[in-house]
């Protein structure tokens, strides 16, 4: 899941910037059509932008929805940036990242170069259990539609968040919408797969959900992107299922085991050795429960 | 592959052209003849205008003479010339020469073209494959200082290729890497990554090779053919190790044939293309060669693919195993479902289902697994895993005493086609022997002996033909065919000398010789029983039933000691018990001996030794019932009532000890049997105090007291403490039967139905074996006639009558049977019920008034006036005290009733009147309406 986000948002990734007057941020405005300038974006009138040229001596008023696209400058450190990611410093990343686009926040509407960032917030702030700003993110690139596949992505997130953050209502809705609710089968995405099974952990179906998780790892296991991911919900399944049948920690940990060897240092990695403390209370509790029913 | 060789060569012609003479052109000709300075302006010009060919004499003719210079100068020209020369033999294919040359310059000073110079060399041993020499070049050049980025690269190419060829697999594994990494073509980093991937499995170097399997997988490197066959080779070779962890991680990366193939075509296709496009543009041939020597390296290894046998099934099915082996279930339960749901009728997806099976039973998800079976054995009657199947579900309801399950089998064990093999014989008579023991616990012993049968006729050889015979034997002696069972149990002890039961069968031979009342026989089955096992578990019972047979022995002058013997059996009864039943029976069996002789004192005694030996697990409420009457006998009331009230404050604490309960009702019928009145009140008094001197924590013992009190203080005080404890919702994990019964009671004479149901499932579903259960039932059979259920009451009756019997307490059920009967119009059997009250000694009194009225009432609705009339002439005639003479004046009412139906006027005034002189009847309230009758009738 976060692999390929990872890598097309790194592609090009950063540490901005020329100092940046508040009002005043060099672009270039792109027109339907293709039709474009360079420039410097003076000000945001509700539903205008006022744009200057850098051959015209007064401002233009053009209207925010007519424009296609703004590229921005932004400059990148993208190996400092990747370094941060391999480290998992996500909250540095966030709050690096949140300080670049803080001047752009009021073009936030308008697609932008910009985007590929908020792609990487969104994930970044799912990852860290801000789930709404992760939704906000969201919501914005799904009404983006110059990237049908990072829509695609953008729609994940907002299911996941929603579960993440407890929602289910609004979670099972949104996914009716997208028709992930139906379809379940041995081939179905491993996106689909993934979010359903959420959903019923969520709703403490853990059989059912175990299902849904064992089929992303058994018939996409050449999917790094979903493997990582899978492999660690699957692994706190078969935690909760050790409630009912303590043979299922043993299983838990055996996926524990493989996190371990496949994705070293990793966020998965640092979350299934947590789980893995759970586990070892859990098994004592149960011991002792064993032990005080003797 | 020569990949490297190509773009190796690329790399290096562009280095080359970097470091060329920018000198002057100069002519082919008789350079002997001409100054240095001329020679070298020629080689200088031909190279500049690219013509090697024609500079390569005027180098050597430099070198010639300028190669045994010593001064740096000299040096130095005849070092730039051997360069140059080198490079001028590279660009026109004489390799060979041009790498003596570079020798040359390797082996002089000055190198300022070093690093070229060894990337060249390393180049022209590409052709010959002197992989040892390119790994010693690119060795040398990495020994370098201050390396470029490029010639870094370029080093590690050339190593990791060397050393991947000369199977140094973990030494290739760096340089790959490196190159891997910083290539700046797709293709060659593709390659890098599939050799990467090659040499760590060769050198089984895992968990690195995991670690660089999710980034190339991230690449269309994934799809490459001999990557994947790579995997699933060495994956194999794993799981036949059994290193399952290991082949399960490679196992899982490889692609489906499919997918591989058609990427490959693709790829085919987009390299035929672009070569077509840039031979019409015009390459060189070497390139054509080249790239069409790769098109050919890819259908190849698609023709490998496709000429491999169908390897997909087999590697999901071995993923399965290996998931369910290191306990991931689930991922193996999804993959044996694929399987199996794509090939039901194949071998393979059989034995998927039959592995699906088993995670299912692994995981706990048993409904799964039984649907799963039942719809294959639907299916599939003639599967090749039916049995299987079949066997594992019936074993799983077996041990989880899930027997009507089991026995629900039965259709699929028979729809099983006839084992023709000896492994098939030996299961279906396994399945034969499940089914008998699921009928044998669902007490259907007729067909458990049947399958024992089937066993025995059919598959008399199998392991379980053996116990069958036991087990018919059983199924015999439990429904009182000792006949049977007595050949069943010998005929084992003939065939089975050293048999698991033939001590069983000695036993049970015994007690069937008993039960045919060949006393002497069983006597004698007994005896040996005890003197062969003397240590087996049921020696005990022995002694016991072998006492039974001294105890009923009439004592004569030759024999008068036969109550000793037996005595001494129940002695050794109790002293050999392994069980506190086994105890409990020739305890009390003694104790009935001792009784017939007035052996009170040794009843105490036994009683004592027995609750003893036995602690807690004594039936304590039965042993100090004996003592209690034993004390009683002796005069020693007092000491009989202590007695039970020290048992009841002993363990009337615990609810599930319902032995006490026992003894409350015993101390209710030896205090109004034995204790003055003074004395009851006495014991009430003392039964109150116990109450405000116990810990309040004790709510069950308190409650125990509260309701021995009450029942003490007679009915109607008991019955209220029943409808107290209803009204104060009391919680019922502190009642005990006692208790339930009065809230029952209360329940059903209130006609509080929700009540009436909720206490009775709890009494029965608790106390299951109590003998107060009676009351749940008759609360239970009151609240189906509440809601009109009239099936449902007779239901409860059935099922009530089936436990207690005609037992003194069960007159209700008897007269609610006939009742019920009578309103569902079903006259004659209602009758007949009422009529069965009358054959029960134990119900006589007004049930038997009761019962004679409602006799009359189902001939007067049949219409049989004369019947009726006598019927209810009966009533009054013979019950005339019962309830206060309640039924007597129902009886003279009913038949002046029939008598005027009948048109017998003067016979109903004198029946009217009979009743009016009656004592029993003419104060009962019933006799104003008769004096009004009359009244109006004009009689006086």
């Amino acid at each position: 899941m976060n692999g390929n986000f990872i890598t097309l948002t790194l592609a090009g990734v950063f540490a901005l910037s020329a100092a940046l007057e508040a009002a005043q941020l060099p672009a270039k405005l792109v027109m339907p059509g293709d039709k474009s300038w360079e420039g410097t974006i003076i000000a945001r009138d509700g539903e205008w932008i006022e744009f200057q040229t850098g051959t015209s001596a007064r401002a233009i008023r053009i209207g925010a929805k007519t424009v296609k696209e703004l590229v921005f400058e932004v400059k990148i450190d993208s190996d400092k940036l990747n370094e941060m990611n391999r480290n998992r410093e996500y909250e540095r990343i966030i709050s690096s990242l949140d300080r670049v686009l803080a001047p752009f926040a009021e073009f936030g509407d308008i697609p932008s170069n910009l985007t590929v960032y908020k792609a990487l917030l969104m994930e970044l702030r799912y990852k860290t259990g801000d789930y709404d700003k992760s939704m906000a993110y969201a919501d914005q690139i799904i009404m983006d539609d110059r990237d049908p596949a990072l829509q695609d992505k953008s729609r994940v997130f907002k299911a996941l968040s929603l579960i993440g953050a407890g929602r289910v209502d609004e979670a099972e809705k949104l996914m009716a919408e997208y028709g992930w609710s139906e379809g379940l089968e041995d081939d179905a995405s491993p996106e689909k797969l993934y979010i359903t099974a959420k959903l019923l952990a969520l709703k403490k179906q853990y059989a059912d959900a175990m299902e849904l998780v064992a089929k992303i790892i058994a018939f996409n296991s050449q999917d790094p992107d979903w493997m990582q991911p899978a492999e660690l919900l699957c692994a706190e399944i078969y935690t909760e299922l050790g409630a009912q049948n303590p043979m299922m920690y043993d299983s838990a940990e055996e996926v524990i085991r493989q996190i371990s060897l496949l994705y070293k240092n990793t966020n998965e990695d640092d979350q299934a050795q947590k789980l893995k403390i759970r586990i070892e209370g859990l098994r004592a509790e149960q011991e002792l429960k064993q032990s005080e029913e003797v | 592959m020569k990949f490297f060789n190509r773009i190796g060569g690329s790399a290096l012609k562009a280095s080359m052209l970097a470091a060329l003479f920018c000198s002057g052109a100069a002519l082919a000709q008789d350079y002997k003849s001409m100054g240095i300075t001329g020679v070298v302006g020629s080689a200088d010009r031909m190279l500049q205008r690219g013509d090697y060919r024609g500079a390569i004499p005027a180098l050597e003719e430099v070198i010639s003479r300028t190669g045994g210079l010593t001064d740096p100068t000299g040096k130095d020209t005849a070092q730039t010339c051997r360069f140059q020369l080198a490079r001028a033999y590279y660009q026109v294919g004489d390799f060979a020469s041009g790498m003596g040359v570079l020798e040359d310059y390797l082996e002089n000073e000055p190198r300022k073209k070093e690093r070229l110079a060894l990337r060249m060399m390393a180049q022209g041993f590409f052709d010959t494959e002197d992989w040892d020499k390119i790994e010693s070049l690119a060795d040398r050049l990495l020994a370098l200082p201050d390396l470029e980025k490029d010639d870094r690269y370029n080093a590690n190419l050339l190593l990791g290729q060397a050393r991947y060829r000369l199977e140094k697999w973990t030494e290739a594994v760096d340089p790959l890497s490196y190159a891997a990494e910083f290539a700046k073509e797709e293709q060659v980093r593709g390659l890098c990554q599939i050799m990467i991937v090659r040499a760590l499995v060769e050198a089984e170097n895992w968990s690195v090779l995991f670690g660089k399997l999710p980034a190339i997988y991230r690449t269309d490197s994934k799809y490459d053919i001999n990557l994947n066959l790579t995997l699933m080779k060495a994956g194999k070779a794993l799981y036949e190790q059994d290193d399952f962890l290991n082949a399960l991680l490679l196992y899982r990366w490889v692609l489906p044939r499919e997918e591989l193939l058609d990427f490959a075509n693709k790829r085919v296709t987009r390299l035929e293309k672009k070569l077509q496009a840039d031979v019409k543009r015009g390459i060189a041939d070497a390139e054509i060669e080249e790239r069409r020597g790769q098109i050919t390296n890819i259908q190849e290894s698609m023709t490998t693919l496709r000429e491999l046998p169908p390897y997909e099934d087999e590697v999901t099915f071995r993923i399965g195993q290996i998931y369910a082996t290191v306990k991931r279930y689930w991922e193996g339960y999804v993959l044996f479902d694929k399987l199996y749901q794509q090939d039901r009728d194949g071998e393979l997806g059989e034995a998927a289902m039959l592995q699906s099976v088993l995670i299912l039973y692994d995981v706990g998800e048993i409904a799964r697994a039984e649907e799963r079976i039942l719809l294959y054995l639907t299916e599939k009657p003639d599967g090749i895993y039916a049995r299987t199947l079949l066997s594992m579900m019936m074993r799983d309801n077996l041990i989880k005493q899930n027997f009507a399950r089991v026995v629900e089998l039965r259709t699929h064990v028979e729809a099983v086609p006839a084992p023709q093999t000896e492994d098939d014989r030996s299961l279906q008579a396994d399945l034969h022997f499940m089914l008998s023991f699921g009928y044998f616990q669902s007490r259907e012993y007729k067909s458990a002996g049947e399958q024992f049968g089937v066993i025995l006729d059919d598959y008399a050889k199998s392991d379980p033909a053996p116990d069958s015979e036991y087990y018919r034997g059983m199924t015999y002696l439990m429904v009182g065919d000792y006949k049977n069972a007595l050949n069943d149990f010998k005929g084992y002890q003939q065939n089975n000398e050293y048999g698991e039961h033939v001590a069983a069968s000695l036993f049970r031979e015994a007690v069937c010789e008993f039960g045919l009342e060949n006393i002497a026989e069983a006597e004698a089955a007994f005896s040996k029983f005890i003197e062969t096992f003397p240590e087996n578990g049921l020696v005990s019972e022995a002694y016991s039933m072998r006492g039974d047979i001294e105890a009923s022995k009439e004592a004569t002058n030759d024999d008068p000691y036969t109550l000793d013997r037996a005595l001494a059996d129940y002695r050794k009864g109790i002293d050999k018990a392994t069980t506190q039943m086994q105890a409990s029976y020739a305890a009390f069996q003694a104790a009935k001996v001792y009784k017939l002789e007035y052996k009170w004192q040794e009843i105490i005694d036994l009683m004592n030794y027995y609750m003893d030996r036995w602690e807690e697990q004594a039936d304590v409420a039965e042993a100090v019932f004996w003592v209690g009457q034993a004390q009683i006998e002796l005069g020693q009331v007092d000491e009989a009532v202590a007695a039970y009230l020290d048992s009841i404050e002993r363990f009337g604490n615990d609810a599930t000890q319902q032995g006490v309960d026992k003894i409350m009702l015993e101390l209710i019928k030896v205090a109004s049997g034995h204790l003055s009145d003074e004395d009851r009140e006495g014991l009430a008094v003392k039964l109150k105090l116990k109450q405000t001197n116990i810990d309040a924590r004790a709510t069950v013992l308190l409650l125990r007291l509260r309701v021995a009190q009450a029942m003490l203080q007679g009915d109607d005080i008991a019955a209220a403490l029943g409808a107290e404890l209803l009204e104060q919702n009391v919680d019922l994990t502190i009642t005990s039967p006692a208790s339930l019964a009065l809230m029952c009671d209360a329940a059903a004479k209130t006609g509080n139905i929700d009540e009436m149901e909720r206490l009775s499932d709890y009494f029965m579903t608790t106390y299951e074996e109590s003998e107060l259960l009676w009351h749940a039932y008759r609360a239970k059979a009151e609240k189906s006639k509440a809601e009109g259920d009239d099936w449902g009451v007779l239901q409860v009756i059935d099922d009530a009558q089936g436990m207690f019997g005609a037992d003194p307490d069960m007159g209700w059920a008897q007269i609610l049977k006939a009742e019920t009967e009578f309103k569902m119009e079903k006259y004659a059997e209602a009758e007949a019920s009422y009529n069965m009250v009358m054959g029960v000694a134990e119900w006589r009194g007004p049930l038997f008034a009761e019962a004679m009225y409602g006799m009359g009432k189902c001939r007067l609705a049949k219409g049989d006036l004369e019947a009726a009339h006598s019927f209810f002439q009966r009533v009054y005639l013979l019950y005339k005290s019962y309830s206060d003479g309640d039924w007597a004046a129902k009886g003279y009412l009913a038949a002046a009733d029939v008598a005027f139906k009948m048109g017998e006027e003067e016979k109903a005034v004198n029946t009217l009147k009979a009743m009016l002189e009656d004592v029993y009847t003419n104060t009962n309230p019933l006799a104003e309406q008769v004096r009004q009758q009359l009244k109006k009738l004009g009689v006086e």
